[in-house]
Protein backbone atom coordinates (compact mmCIF):
# COMPACT_ATOMS: atom_id res chain seq x y z
CA UNK A 1 0.00 0.00 0.00
CA UNK A 2 3.14 2.15 0.95
CA UNK A 3 4.23 1.50 -2.32
CA UNK A 4 0.76 1.87 -4.30
CA UNK A 5 0.60 5.47 -2.45
CA UNK A 6 4.39 6.42 -2.95
CA UNK A 7 3.97 5.60 -6.82
CA UNK A 8 0.62 7.43 -7.17
CA UNK A 9 2.11 10.57 -5.59
CA UNK A 10 5.31 10.65 -7.11
CA UNK A 11 3.47 10.01 -10.76
CA UNK A 12 1.15 12.67 -9.77
CA UNK A 13 4.68 15.19 -8.81
CA UNK A 14 5.55 14.54 -12.05
CA UNK A 15 2.30 14.97 -14.43
CA UNK A 16 2.55 18.22 -12.21
CA UNK A 17 6.05 19.58 -13.30
CA UNK A 18 5.63 17.87 -16.62
CA UNK A 19 1.98 20.13 -17.20
CA UNK A 20 4.01 23.06 -15.60
CA UNK A 21 7.10 22.73 -18.62
CA UNK A 22 4.65 21.65 -21.04
CA UNK A 23 7.37 19.42 -22.25
CA UNK A 24 4.92 17.87 -24.84
CA UNK A 25 4.12 14.63 -23.54
CA UNK A 26 0.25 13.32 -23.53
CA UNK A 27 -1.25 13.53 -20.35
CA UNK A 28 -2.65 10.25 -20.84
CA UNK A 29 1.30 8.58 -19.96
CA UNK A 30 1.35 9.89 -16.68
CA UNK A 31 -2.84 9.98 -15.69
CA UNK A 32 -2.81 5.87 -16.92
CA UNK A 33 0.02 4.52 -14.08
CA UNK A 34 -1.99 7.30 -11.80
CA UNK A 35 -5.16 5.58 -12.00
CA UNK A 36 -3.49 2.26 -12.32
CA UNK A 37 -1.59 2.51 -8.92
CA UNK A 38 -5.03 4.22 -8.03
CA UNK A 39 -6.36 1.42 -8.29
CA UNK A 40 -4.18 -1.39 -7.45
CA UNK A 41 -4.33 0.48 -4.07
CA UNK A 42 -8.47 0.19 -3.60
CA UNK A 43 -8.20 -3.57 -4.90
CA UNK A 44 -5.45 -4.40 -2.63
CA UNK A 45 -7.43 -3.14 0.26
CA UNK A 46 -10.76 -4.66 -0.78
CA UNK A 47 -9.78 -7.77 -1.95
CA UNK A 48 -6.73 -9.17 -0.32
CA UNK A 49 -7.69 -8.09 3.69
CA UNK A 50 -5.00 -9.96 6.20
CA UNK A 51 -5.87 -11.49 9.03
CA UNK A 52 -5.50 -8.64 11.72
CA UNK A 53 -4.29 -11.21 14.29
CA UNK A 54 -1.35 -12.32 11.75
CA UNK A 55 1.82 -10.84 12.31
CA UNK A 56 2.66 -9.20 8.89
CA UNK A 57 5.94 -7.23 9.92
CA UNK A 58 9.02 -7.47 12.72
CA UNK A 59 12.00 -5.90 14.16
CA UNK A 60 13.40 -7.54 10.84
CA UNK A 61 11.20 -5.83 8.33
CA UNK A 62 11.71 -2.60 10.53
CA UNK A 63 15.65 -3.27 10.19
CA UNK A 64 15.29 -3.75 6.82
CA UNK A 65 13.30 -0.79 5.65
CA UNK A 66 15.84 1.17 8.04
CA UNK A 67 18.86 -0.02 5.70
CA UNK A 68 16.78 0.95 2.58
CA UNK A 69 16.02 4.31 3.32
CA UNK A 70 19.31 4.99 4.32
CA UNK A 71 20.73 3.28 0.69
CA UNK A 72 18.10 5.70 -1.00
CA UNK A 73 19.26 8.28 0.94
CA UNK A 74 23.47 7.84 -0.29
CA UNK A 75 21.96 7.21 -3.61
CA UNK A 76 20.35 10.56 -3.77
CA UNK A 77 22.91 12.59 -1.63
CA UNK A 78 25.40 10.77 -4.30
CA UNK A 79 23.37 11.39 -7.27
CA UNK A 80 22.68 15.42 -6.30
CA UNK A 81 26.59 15.86 -5.61
CA UNK A 82 27.23 13.58 -9.33
CA UNK A 83 24.74 15.93 -11.13
CA UNK A 84 26.09 19.36 -9.69
CA UNK A 85 29.15 18.74 -10.77
CA UNK A 86 28.76 16.93 -14.19
CA UNK A 87 27.58 20.47 -16.00
CA UNK A 88 30.47 22.26 -14.90
CA UNK A 89 33.06 19.24 -15.83
CA UNK A 90 31.38 19.08 -19.01
CA UNK A 91 30.46 22.08 -20.33
CA UNK A 92 32.59 24.07 -18.29
CA UNK A 93 33.13 26.79 -15.91
CA UNK A 94 31.30 29.81 -18.55
CA UNK A 95 28.93 27.50 -19.77
CA UNK A 96 25.13 27.99 -19.15
CA UNK A 97 22.22 25.46 -18.39
CA UNK A 98 18.55 25.86 -19.29
CA UNK A 99 17.01 26.34 -15.81
CA UNK A 100 14.22 22.92 -16.54
CA UNK A 101 17.84 21.43 -14.95
CA UNK A 102 16.41 21.76 -11.33
CA UNK A 103 13.13 20.09 -11.79
CA UNK A 104 14.71 17.47 -13.86
CA UNK A 105 17.19 16.44 -10.95
CA UNK A 106 14.50 16.30 -8.42
CA UNK A 107 12.56 14.19 -10.63
CA UNK A 108 15.89 12.10 -11.04
CA UNK A 109 16.52 12.21 -7.63
CA UNK A 110 12.84 10.46 -7.26
CA UNK A 111 13.79 7.85 -9.43
CA UNK A 112 16.98 7.24 -8.11
CA UNK A 113 15.29 6.84 -4.08
CA UNK A 114 13.33 4.56 -5.17
CA UNK A 115 15.49 2.23 -7.34
CA UNK A 116 18.14 1.95 -4.09
CA UNK A 117 15.19 1.55 -1.86
CA UNK A 118 14.34 -1.44 -3.74
CA UNK A 119 17.35 -2.99 -4.98
CA UNK A 120 18.36 -2.46 -0.94
CA UNK A 121 15.01 -4.56 0.12
CA UNK A 122 15.68 -7.42 -2.57
CA UNK A 123 19.45 -7.53 -1.80
CA UNK A 124 18.52 -7.69 2.06
CA UNK A 125 15.63 -9.92 1.60
CA UNK A 126 17.55 -12.11 -0.97
CA UNK A 127 20.08 -12.46 2.23
CA UNK A 128 17.97 -15.77 2.65
CA UNK A 129 17.42 -17.11 -0.27
CA UNK A 130 14.42 -18.47 -2.07
CA UNK A 131 11.53 -17.66 0.02
CA UNK A 132 14.22 -17.86 3.02
CA UNK A 133 15.12 -21.49 2.16
CA UNK A 134 18.77 -22.97 1.67
CA UNK B 1 25.60 -7.78 11.53
CA UNK B 2 28.30 -10.31 12.69
CA UNK B 3 26.67 -13.65 12.14
CA UNK B 4 30.21 -15.52 12.12
CA UNK B 5 30.01 -16.28 16.05
CA UNK B 6 26.33 -16.52 17.00
CA UNK B 7 25.16 -19.84 16.56
CA UNK B 8 21.55 -21.49 17.70
CA UNK B 9 19.93 -24.43 18.18
CA UNK B 10 15.96 -22.84 17.06
CA UNK B 11 15.46 -25.80 14.84
CA UNK B 12 16.82 -28.94 16.70
CA UNK B 13 14.09 -26.98 19.86
CA UNK B 14 11.70 -26.76 17.67
CA UNK B 15 11.61 -30.19 16.46
CA UNK B 16 12.05 -31.51 20.43
CA UNK B 17 9.43 -29.41 21.21
CA UNK B 18 6.97 -31.93 19.54
CA UNK B 19 7.97 -30.85 16.50
CA UNK B 20 6.83 -27.02 16.01
CA UNK B 21 6.93 -25.70 12.78
CA UNK B 22 8.58 -22.29 12.09
CA UNK B 23 4.99 -20.68 11.98
CA UNK B 24 4.02 -22.17 15.43
CA UNK B 25 7.17 -20.59 17.01
CA UNK B 26 6.54 -17.38 14.71
CA UNK B 27 2.98 -16.69 15.89
CA UNK B 28 4.26 -17.76 19.47
CA UNK B 29 7.06 -15.06 19.68
CA UNK B 30 4.95 -12.53 17.23
CA UNK B 31 7.12 -12.75 14.27
CA UNK B 32 6.81 -13.46 10.74
CA UNK B 33 7.61 -16.83 10.03
CA UNK B 34 10.59 -15.47 7.38
CA UNK B 35 12.37 -13.98 10.71
CA UNK B 36 12.56 -17.67 11.70
CA UNK B 37 13.64 -19.00 8.93
CA UNK B 38 16.66 -16.07 8.84
CA UNK B 39 17.34 -16.69 12.41
CA UNK B 40 17.64 -20.41 11.91
CA UNK B 41 19.78 -19.77 8.89
CA UNK B 42 22.20 -17.22 10.83
CA UNK B 43 21.20 -14.52 8.55
CA UNK B 44 19.38 -12.76 10.84
CA UNK B 45 20.59 -11.66 14.34
CA UNK B 46 17.42 -11.01 16.81
CA UNK B 47 17.22 -8.42 19.75
CA UNK B 48 17.85 -9.40 22.82
CA UNK B 49 14.28 -8.94 22.97
CA UNK B 50 12.91 -11.69 20.41
CA UNK B 51 16.57 -14.00 22.04
CA UNK B 52 14.13 -14.00 25.67
CA UNK B 53 10.99 -14.42 23.70
CA UNK B 54 12.47 -17.64 21.48
CA UNK B 55 13.83 -19.17 24.96
CA UNK B 56 10.87 -18.44 26.90
CA UNK B 57 8.67 -20.35 24.05
CA UNK B 58 10.87 -23.42 24.37
CA UNK B 59 11.33 -23.17 28.23
CA UNK B 60 15.01 -23.43 28.18
CA UNK B 61 17.65 -20.54 29.55
CA UNK B 62 18.90 -17.97 26.75
CA UNK B 63 22.18 -19.20 26.21
CA UNK B 64 20.41 -22.70 25.67
CA UNK B 65 19.34 -21.46 22.20
CA UNK B 66 22.16 -18.94 21.03
CA UNK B 67 25.87 -19.37 21.49
CA UNK B 68 28.22 -16.62 21.12
CA UNK B 69 31.45 -18.34 19.87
Amino acid sequence: MVITFSLGLFLGITLVVMRHFDVGVPNIAFIFPVFLAGSGGIISITCFKKDKGAVTSDERDKMIEKNANLAGFGAVYFYIILMSLLPIAILGEKASIPVTWCPSLLIGAGFCQVFAQSIAILIQYGWGGKDGQR
Amino acid sequence: MDNDKLRNRVRRLRFENGEMTQQDLADLVGVTRQTILAIEAGNYSPSLTLAFKIAKAFKVPLEHVFQYE
